[in-house]
């Protein structure tokens, strides 16, 4: 086994457990903790696979802003932050459900052939051509996307509204 | 430069989704649901940006071999658009029913 597919299985590990313990700690700040290595860590196997942009990007709009946002949210919304979230039992159904899904998904793979090789002459330039040329219209459409949700966060949250 | 196998990856990503499904279906509180929603779409993400990488799309003449890497760029714009959405919601519903559980949301018209 490579130096890279053990970094890779360490990294997998690590991110299944965080992802894990973020959803079963009761303590909610715990959670925004637990979320926010499991960002980091997912950064990190983008570095692995060579997508260095994607990586910074994971870096700077997850773990930093998305972790702030939600502790920010929970900040807002308890009296005491450090209050314990109400016990919530963990019924069969969805355990089951998840288990299913998983199996399923894991069946659908089948025999796949090959395994990637990270883009050698990759750079931030190409990437930027691309989306800025080929893929621009689905930019301008995340653009107007966000324009929407932005209105429609400050109707959501201003004063006044009944 | 060695290679990762997509077994590996996809197993991953369908852990990931599994977990996410486990989170909706388990937790009532909004935060956590928004959690467990961005862990889902982080899944997704990191398959486009495996498959970036994928041998057959390089070789071939009709895609690019960077266009997963462009879409992810695009998802990753619509997760952190939609976290936004998502806590003016929570704080809406906060101000409102004094509540961030999402079983006591039970009206549409806030």
């Amino acid at each position: 086994m490579s130096l890279t597919e053990l970094a890779f299985f360490a990294l997998a590990i690590v991110a299944i457990a965080t992802g894990l313990l973020a959803l079963l700690v009761r303590e909610l700040v715990h959670t925004i903790l637990w979320i926010g290595i499991f960002f980091v860590d997912l950064a990190a196997i983008y570095f692995l696979l060579e997508a260095p942009f994607l990586g910074v990007l994971q870096l700077g709009v997850y773990a930093g802003a998305v972790t702030i946002l939600l502790l920010f949210g929970i900040m807002v919304t308890r009296k005491r932050i450090f209050s314990r979230d109400a016990a919530t039992g963990v019924g069969a159904l969805p355990i089951a459900l998840a288990v299913v899904t998983f199996i399923f998904l894991i069946g659908a793979l089948g025999q796949l052939p090959g395994s990637a090789v990270p883009a050698a002459s990759y750079s931030v330039a190409s990437l930027s051509t691309l989306l800025f040329n080929t893929e621009a219209p689905y930019l301008l459409l995340l653009g107007l996307v966000m324009l929407a949700a932005l209105a429609g966060a400050i109707y959501l949250v201003r004063e006044g509204r009944e | 430069m060695t290679t990762l196998p997509v077994g590996d990856f996809l197993a991953l990503a369908s852990g990931l989704v599994a977990i996410s499904i486990f989170g909706i279906l388990t937790r009532r509180n909004f935060i956590l649901l928004l959690i467990a929603l961005e862990i889902g779409m982080n899944a997704a993400i990191l398959s486009f940006v495996y498959f970036a990488a994928f041998p057959q799309c390089v070789t071939a003449a009709t895609c690019h071999p960077l266009t997963g890497q462009a879409i992810a760029v695009v998802v990753i714009g619509l997760a952190a658009t939609e976290v936004a959405v998502g806590l003016a919601i929570v704080l809406a519903l906060h101000r409102i029913r004094g509540t961030t559980n999402v079983a006591e949301a039970d009206s549409l018209k806030l």
